[in-house]
Parts: structure tokens; C-alpha cells; sequence
């Protein structure tokens, strides 16, 4: 009997601690009440010590035809910290602020050449925030690029994600998350990278489109900004990200021409099927240098430039000879950022862990001089291509 | 007098051995060994294998006793109250400082607007329920709690494969072996805490030569599982993170469950984990409980529960005193190291080496 009594207030207690529990937790907030955090810029304040921060909310819009209807809001305030940053835009906004579903850290270029490691502190050490977020650099002001109206009436934070994502697809811009941008840091002897965001102006390289209104804009995501720690140094053109692509065996899915490799009149586009991308350190005769060995596997979609009908052995012969000009082409990437590496004496194509990798010994006699060392440090490349298929057509529509 | 199969000793010594080892594991292990930290785990896990025997050992030599009342026997009555005084301090102290903890990493983590005193009461009344009902409603509580833990460890692992950086891992053995004896020092303290419980528990075990059997078994395979499963953690943390993260992130484990995203379609399941995390800390906390309660009725015949409500109440107190987080985890660390390590490793390899030489001298 005492036990059954005892039992029965054991059970009252676990109760009341159900009560405690279940009744919803402190500090809880309506779906309704709060405003996700999309995308967040950090630009320079024009105060010193101070910054330019950028939140873009994405709020249901009311009235909208679908659920998936947003509206967008976008603030900007001078706070010299992301707390003091929230503190502010709390006090204009009538939702609670969000930050679980912040995907995108936009960096204005004059922060990146002042550093921005202590603003991106918040992000990675308040609990609410995820390292999966994005982080891009922006060629201008972060705020100006987060207030761009897009013809295709998308969040700016919202669109560069998906550019972000999407860019496995053709593979000519690195993603960079924050977890990923942290672990480079702390791996001392590579310089981090970022992939660019830039808007694109009606005409500018060649780029035209229908101008609707007087503000609409594209923005696209091309090149990337090479990094001394925090600080922004340098910028990589199209073709040299393209070759840290290749270099760090990041490419899924690149779409890719010889246009220009070598003299001959006869060109070939076409999209990567397979890359894998390994290095070795060789040593010879007591030069240790890393050697590259890219093997790619490309499905040729475009012959530009053939003018007469082929036979089934020449058309073997002809791509053979494409397996070799498109080695050239993924070379010529290839050197482009090596020689950007070399001419910057910062390791963004991360030569030093590999060497640490392979060869740990010697790594430990030359990492207090890296940067000196990779000026003329010895790098080489064996690359091979693969005709995967020629598509549907054994020649062209334009011969004769 | 409860008690427990060998089986539910197993899956009890291994909940108990595991409790919340595996939110500081990678963070401690990388502070020496740097990126070959995950290989310090196994071998600082491995030291409660021999301990774990030795207990046993003394158990067949003197059946139905706990290690206090054997301390007593072997030392005099008092150095075993001595020792007794010490047992009780220690797992009081560490038990309050444990439950201190599950507020910290719920409010550091997914509920920081709760207040933490919610943490705290509502885990110790989980806690007070679980000691009330006996060490074999504990053992039961494990067998059903302990494989969930297991699950979403190796779910929370896996799940973070696609955030696995390039190359993190290598080289292998750069900096020799040196730091990892290091990353040893600093993992023992685990397998201690489990045998400070065991110390206790032995009077709920089956005697038997059979059972004996098992038991060593369990041993072995308590401190293997969670080993392994704990390598597992830091190996994971090392190749996302890398070592200079891993580091520097204080619950590594828990980032890595908000990392963890399925095609865009699952994702912030962290608190899913956080839930099951849970119920190891309920466990770690009510074992050290139940050491202090048996500590109490060995060495000064204090029972009942207005003795169970004093215990409480002193880890309430405790908890409370340390509620900023960096302050609480140094604090543990100290009493982890250097008084869990030294006390339980000499106490008892004193204990059965003395025991061991009055058997061979017929004393």
C-alpha cells in the first residue's frame, strides 16, 4: 500500500515536471511575430570602429496569391556590433528579428580590405545562427547589392543563394560557407577565398537585357577575392577562379571552349562530365615541387568551325586531337591561378597543406618561410581528357 | 536487496561511462593530439577495462560489499571513512557540477530565454524520481534510454559526412606520438567517473561464477562501445572542423547537429539530439546521485529521504553557484582531473593490490 502511495506521488511529481515543460518554452515567439533574416551585408560605418550592417527580411506577404508570397525589407544601420545592430532594427521592426534562417553574409569590399573577422563573430557564436551559411564578397557596397531590384523581383539575398548553390552546376566559382571560411583560417598557411558578387549593368560585358523601370538590375556571381587572413588583397579574374576550381577538385559541372587555345580554326564546347583533380610531391634530385594530375571526362556539345564531312576514322582522329586541346584549355586555367598565386605570395590554392599532407617532414622545414617559398616554389601538371561522347551528331550542320 | 542482470549492467556501466563524455571529447583530445586527437580516445577509454576488472576482482573476493565498506575492511575503519569522506565529496561536487551543465548547454544552445533554475529543477526532479525508484528502475530507465543515445550519436555523425572538409585528417602522426599520451591524460578521467559509480553498484550484482563471467564481459564491452562511439565523435568534428576548430568550439557536437541538412528538406533537427542528450545528462546526474547516496549509508549509516532531499538540494546548490558556462566546464575539468583521476586510480589499485597480497599471504 505504501508503495503503490509512493508510486502515485512520484507519478504527481513527474507531472508537474511535465507541466513545467510542456506548456511551451519561455521567450517563445509566434511563427507570425517573427521576420527570417534572409541576408545580412556588413559594409564600413562611416564612424570608426563602427559598421554598416544590412538586414534583409523576408516577411509572407499579405494578400498574396500563394503562401510562398514575400515581401521584402531591408534596413540598414551603423552599429559597432551585430547586437547592437539587432538592437536598433528591434526597435523600427514591429516582428522579432530571426536569425535561424539567415543563409547569406554579404561582405562590402571596403570592410574586406579592413578585415571583417570580428563582425562575423555573432555569426558563429550566437547559437541561433547555423555555419552553413553562405559568405560572398561584393564588389561595391554590400548594402547597395542587397538593394538591388532584380527584374526577376527575387530577395538579393535570396537570389545570390541560389546563385551560390546553383554554382556546382557549371562550377567556375567556389562556395564558401562559414564553417568552411573558419576552418581555413585556422589552417595558418592558406589564404581564405571568397566567391564575388557584382551587379551587372545593362550592356557591361556584353550582357543586355530589357530594362524594366528605371532601378532593375541583374547582379551575377563571377571571380572571387583572395584573402591575408580577414583582409581582401586581390581579386581573381573569370579564368583564374576557374583554375582554383580545377586546382582544388571542385569541378562538377563545368561548360567549357578552346576558343582561343591554340591557332587552328576548328573549336569545341563542351560540359564536363566527371573531374577528379589529385597532387603528388615529387622529388627530383632534391627539388621537391607538387604535381598536379587532372583527369576529366567532357561531353563535347558544340564543334564550331568544321567544314567538311568526316569519315568514322577521321572523326575518331578529330577527337583525339579535342581530348588534347581541352587539356590545354583546363591547363591554361590552370596556370593562370598558379601564376596568380606566385605573383600574390598568398596560398589560396592551399600548396602548403598539400605538401603538409604528403610530406610532413619537409612541410615543417619550410612553413615559417611559405610565403617567400611559393614565389618559385616548383609546381607542375599532368593533365588528361577524356572524350565522354560527341553528342548526337558525328559532324556538323555547316559542312558541306 | 535490488538486483541487476549483467545485461542491464552492461547497458547501465556503458549509459553511465558514456553520459556526456561526447560533447567535450573532440575539443579535448584536439588540444593535444591536434588533428590526430580521435586516435587518444580509444587508448584513455581503454583504462577502464583494467580498472573495471579489478572492481570485479575485489567483488568475488568480498561478495554483497560496495568498495567503501571494503576499504574499511582491508584499511581499518578510519582510513575507510577517510576515503568514504572523500567519495562522497567528490561525487557530490561532481554530480551538482554535472547538472549544472544540462542547464548550460540547453540555454547556450537552443533555449537561451528559459530560465536556467528550469534546467535545473526539472532534471533533478528527473533525477530525484529515478534514484527514489531503485537501481533497477535506473537499469531499466538505460536499457531503454541508452540505444536511443546510440542511434542519434551515430545519426548526428553520419548526417554530418557531406560537411566533411578535404584532407583534414592528414598527416597522420606529424607531431609523433607524444601528444597523443597527452590526449590520454586528458581522456582518463572518463573511464574513472564510471568506475567511482561501479565502486558503488558492486552490491547490486550477481555473484554467481557465471555471472561473474558476464560481468567482466560487460566491462569490456561497455568501455568499447562507448570508445569506439566516442572516436567516432571526435573523428567527425576533427574532419569538419578541423583541429584549430575543434578546438575552440566548446560543444562541437551540438554545432555539428545544426550543420545537419537533408536536400534542404531536413534541416535544424539539432534540437531532436538536443532531446536526447538529455536523457544521458538525466543519467550521468543520477548515477553520481546514487554514489553520494551510497556513500552516505556505507560511512555514516544515513538513510532515507530526508538524506535524499539533502543531496538534492546540495547539487541544486551547487549547479547554481556555477551558472556562467566557461566557469562551470573549468571547473569540471579540475575536478575531473585532478581529483576523479588520482583519487579512483589509487584508491583502487591500492585497494586490490592489497587485497590481492592478504589472499596470497593468507592473512
Amino acid at each position: 500500500m505504501k508503495c503503490i502511495r509512493q508510486r502515485n506521488m512520484g507519478l504527481a511529481v513527474v507531472l508537474i515536471a511535465c507541466i513545467l515543460f510542456l506548456n511551451g518554452c519561455w521567450g517563445k515567439r509566434e511563427v507570425e511575430d517573427l521576420a527570417p533574416l534572409i541576408g545580412i551585408g556588413f559594409d564600413l560605418g562611416q564612424k570608426p570602429g563602427t559598421y554598416l550592417i544590412t538586414e534583409q527580411f523576408s516577411i509572407p506577404a499579405k494578400g498574396g496569391e500563394t503562401g510562398a508570397d514575400i515581401q521584402e525589407r531591408t534596413i540598414s544601420v551603423e552599429a559597432s556590433s551585430g547586437r547592437e545592430a539587432f538592437e536598433k532594427i528591434s526597435k523600427i521592426f514591429y516582428r522579432t528579428p530571426f536569425m535561424g534562417s539567415l543563409e547569406v553574409i554579404v561582405i562590402g569590399e571596403d570592410l574586406a580590405k579592413a578585415g571583417f573577422n570580428e563582425i562575423l563573430d555573432f555569426g558563429q557564436r550566437f547559437s541561433e545562427f547555423r555555419r552553413t551559411m553562405y559568405l560572398v564578397l561584393v564588389k561595391g557596397k554590400a548594402r547597395d547589392i542587397l538593394n538591388v531590384k532584380l527584374r526577376s523581383e527575387q530577395l538579393p539575398a535570396m537570389a545570390i543563394m541560389n546563385m551560390v548553390e546553383r554554382g556546382s552546376e557549371v562550377s567556375s566559382t567556389p562556395i564558401v560557407r562559414l564553417g568552411h571560411y573558419f576552418t581555413i583560417l585556422g589552417s595558418k598557411s592558406t589564404a581564405p577565398i571568397l566567391p564575388m558578387i557584382e551587379t551587372i549593368q545593362q550592356g557591361e560585358g556584353g550582357v543586355r537585357y530589357k530594362v524594366e523601370g528605371d532601378e532593375t538590375q541583374e547582379i551575377q556571381i563571377q571571380g572571387a577575392g583572395v584573402f591575408r587572413k580577414d583582409r581582401f588583397v586581390d581579386s581573381l579574374t573569370d579564368e583564374e577562379t576557374k583554375g582554383y576550381m580545377w586546382l582544388e577538385n571542385q569541378v562538377k559541372g563545368r561548360l567549357i571552349n578552346t576558343v582561343g587555345i591554340d591557332e587552328g580554326k576548328l573549336n569545341f564546347a563542351g560540359q564536363v562530365m566527371k573531374s577528379t583533380t589529385k597532387y603528388k610531391v615529387s622529388d627530383n634530385d632534391g627539388t621537391i615541387g607538387l604535381e598536379y594530375q587532372i583527369r576529366t571526362s567532357i561531353a563535347v556539345d558544340e564543334v564550331l568551325g568544321l567544314k567538311e564531312q568526316l569519315s568514322e576514322q577521321e572523326w575518331l582522329n578529330l577527337m583525339k586531337a579535342t581530348e588534347k586541346k581541352f587539356a590545354k584549355a583546363i591547363e591554361k586555367e590552370c596556370q593562370l591561378a598558379l601564376q596568380k598565386e606566385k605573383m600574390l605570395g598568398l596560398d589560396f590554392l592551399g600548396i602548403g597543406r598539400h605538401i603538409e599532407q604528403k610530406d610532413s617532414a619537409y612541410w615543417k622545414t619550410i612553413k615559417d618561410q611559405w610565403e617567400q617559398k611559393i614565389v618559385d616554389f616548383p609546381v607542375s601538371l599532368d593533365v588528361q581528357v577524356t572524350i565522354h561522347n560527341s553528342g548526337m551528331s558525328s559532324s556538323s550542320a555547316t559542312t558541306n | 536487496m535490488e538486483r541487476i542482470s549483467p545485461h542491464q549492467f552492461m547497458t547501465l556501466g556503458a549509459a553511465v561511462l558514456m553520459g556526456t563524455t561526447f560533447l567535450p571529447v573532440a575539443s579535448i583530445v584536439t588540444g593535444f593530439g591536434g588533428r590526430d586527437g580521435w586516435m587518444s580516445v580509444m587508448s584513455g577509454f581503454a583504462l577502464g577495462v583494467p580498472y573495471g576488472l579489478m572492481v570485479i576482482s575485489l567483488m568475488e573476493q568480498y561478495p554483497h560489499k560496495n568498495l567503501l565498506r571494503i576499504s574499511e575492511i582491508l584499511f581499518g575503519k578510519w582510513i575507510g571513512k577517510i576515503i568514504g569522506v572523500l567519495y562522497i565529496f567528490i561525487t557530490v561536487y561532481f554530480g551538482g557540477l554535472l547538472l549544472g551543465q544540462a542547464g548550460n548547454i540547453y540555454q547556450a544552445s537552443i533555449m537561451p530565454l528559459t530560465p536556467i533554475s528550469v534546467f535545473y529543477l526539472g532534471g533533478m526532479l528527473l533525477v530525484f524520481y529515478i534514484v527514489r525508484s531503485g537501481i533497477e528502475v535506473f537499469a531499466r530507465f538505460s536499457e531503454v534510454v541508452f540505444p536511443v543515445i546510440v542511434i542519434a550519436l551515430v545519426l548526428n555523425v553520419t548526417l554530418a559526412i557531406p560537411r566533411i572538409e578535404q584532407g583534414e585528417l592528414m598527416p597522420i602522426l606529424s607531431e609523433g606520438l607524444k601528444p597523443l599520451f597527452f590526449g590520454t591524460l586528458k581522456v582518463m578521467p572518463f573511464p574513472m567517473e564510471y568506475i567511482l559509480f561501479l565502486a558503488g553498484l558492486l552490491t547490486f550484482l550477481p555473484i554467481g561464477k557465471q555471472e561473474l563471467g558476464q560481468l567482466k564481459n560487460g566491462v569490456w564491452r561497455a568501455v568499447f562501445l562507448v570508445g569506439i562511439l566516442n572516436t567516432l565523435v571526435a573523428l567527425i568534428q576533427i574532419l569538419v572542423f578541423g583541429p584549430t576548430e575543434s578546438i575552440r568550439l566548446v560543444y562541437g557536437l551540438l554545432v555539428l547537429g545544426k550543420m545537419v541538412e537533408v536536400s534542404r528538406t531536413v534541416s535544424g533537427i539539432e534540437s531532436l539530439f538536443m532531446g536526447v542528450w538529455l536523457g544521458a545528462l538525466v543519467i550521468k546526474v543520477s548515477a553520481f546521485f546514487f554514489t553520494a547516496i551510497w556513500g552516505l549509508e556505507t560511512v555514516f549509516s544515513l538513510k532515507g529521504l530526508k538524506w535524499y532531499l539533502a543531496v538534492g538540494i546540495i547539487f541544486l546548490g551547487i549547479a547554481f553557484k556555477f551558472k556562467t558556462g566557461p566557469s562551470l566546464i573549468k571547473e569540471i575539468e579540475l575536478v575531473d582531473n585532478y581529483l576523479i583521476l588520482p583519487f579512483a586510480s589509487i584508491w583502487i589499485l591500492t585497494l586490490w593490490g592489497f587485497a590481492r597480497w592478504k589472499k596470497g599471504a593468507g592473512v
